[in-house]
């Protein structure tokens, strides 16, 4: 109960935030790309879709999540309207 | 032919030595012959954990050397009728041995003994190799923590590399800390790592009464973690492990909702 109302003020159990932070530290272990590395391969990526489709770089988001002991590397990005 | 089991976790000061040796004393007393080796080259600890730091003649680096047979190297644990220790040497570094050489060394004990349980050094370089060179298989030990299980992580890759099945301890697990939300508990721990579990040490101040006199745990019998590490030992044996004793008020606890189901 008091964890019920704990939470309810702060939102997340220290117990909630040590296992967000696992998912995502374990993400970047297993895939060994440091942060550096992660951002280059962001770019070239970006430059990549930007041949073919209207993109604004710049907004293109890249992320490793990890689920038990796969890892999947997620890139999103918004296709701007075509000019006609 | 026996088995060799490392228990390793990459971080240090999460356990893995009060685990070999409690793990070794409680195969020994389920009448298994056991051998602890010390592959903590220089930093040798396992000796005082065990109480047997007095009766160190020679180590294991001079039984890979052949300045001693590898049985005279033995201390025997008068306590038991089946358990003994091989002690790392503590002025030699890591370097002092190959992978080779354990791998010979752990094959050989395999010859005479039904557990050879090795004391994997903190770390995941050579010391860790040649912990892991002659294992069949592995334990892993992981405190329910942040930097812990990273670390953990690292070495269940590298063990999965070197083609060593790992199993998981947790250890030191408060159950109060879990309910309120303060400490992850051993399903988030098996959900992050996805290995097989062992079981589950709860964190006990009898661990560090009976340490502080060399004396393993479950010599001593009676205290939570001790029977955890029984269990733990049956289980690694192959015997049938009881369901955990639930008292009534427990019970009537868990049918009213008002205490944490276990985790």
């Amino acid at each position: 109960m008091w964890t019920g109302i704990k939470n309810l003020f702060s939102g997340k159990s220290s117990r909630d935030v040590a296992k967000g932070r696992l998912h995502l530290v374990l993400a970047h272990d297993r895939s060994g790309l440091e942060g550096g590395r992660l951002q280059e391969m962001r770019a070239e990526i970006a430059a990549v879709i930007a041949k073919y489709v209207p993109i604004d770089a710049e907004a293109v988001e890249i992320q490793i999540e990890t689920r038990s002991r796969s890892t999947q590397l997620t890139v999103s990005s918004s296709i701007q309207p075509r000019n006609v | 032919m026996g088995r060799a089991i490392v228990i390793t976790s990459g971080k240090g000061g999460v356990g893995k030595t009060t685990t070999t040796a409690n793990l070794g004393t409680a195969l020994a007393q389920l009448g298994h012959s056991v051998v602890l080796v010390d592959a903590d080259i220089g930093l040798r600890n396992l000796d005082v954990v065990m109480g047997l730091e007095n009766r160190i003649v020679y180590h294991v680096v001079d039984a890979i050397r052949g300045k001693c047979s590898i049985q005279k190297a033995l201390i025997k644990d008068r306590r038991m009728d089946n358990l003994w220790l091989l002690p790392a040497s503590q002025t030699d570094d890591k370097d002092a041995v190959t992978p080779d050489d354990m791998r010979s060394l752990i094959f050989e004990l395999k010859a005479t003994h039904d557990f050879v349980l090795i004391d994997c050094p903190a770390g995941i370089e050579q010391g860790f190799k040649n912990a892991i060179a002659g294992a069949d298989e592995a334990v892993v030990v992981a405190t329910p923590e942040v930097s812990s299980i990273r670390d953990a992580d690292r070495v269940v890759g590298l063990l999965a590399a070197a083609d060593v099945p790992a199993r998981l301890i947790v250890n030191r697990i408060s159950a109060n800390l879990v309910r309120r939300g303060d400490m992850l508990s051993q399903s988030d721990v098996i959900e992050i790592l996805a290995l097989e579990m062992l079981g589950a040490i709860p964190l006990d101040d009898q661990v560090i009464a009976t340490t502080n006199k060399g004396v393993p745990a479950v010599l001593e019998g009676k205290s939570v973690a001790a029977k955890e590490f029984i269990r733990i030992a049956k289980r690694l044996a192959g015997h049938e492990v009881e369901p955990e004793a639930v008292g009534f008020f427990t019970r009537l606890g868990r049918a009213l909702g008002l205490s944490a189901t276990p985790a």
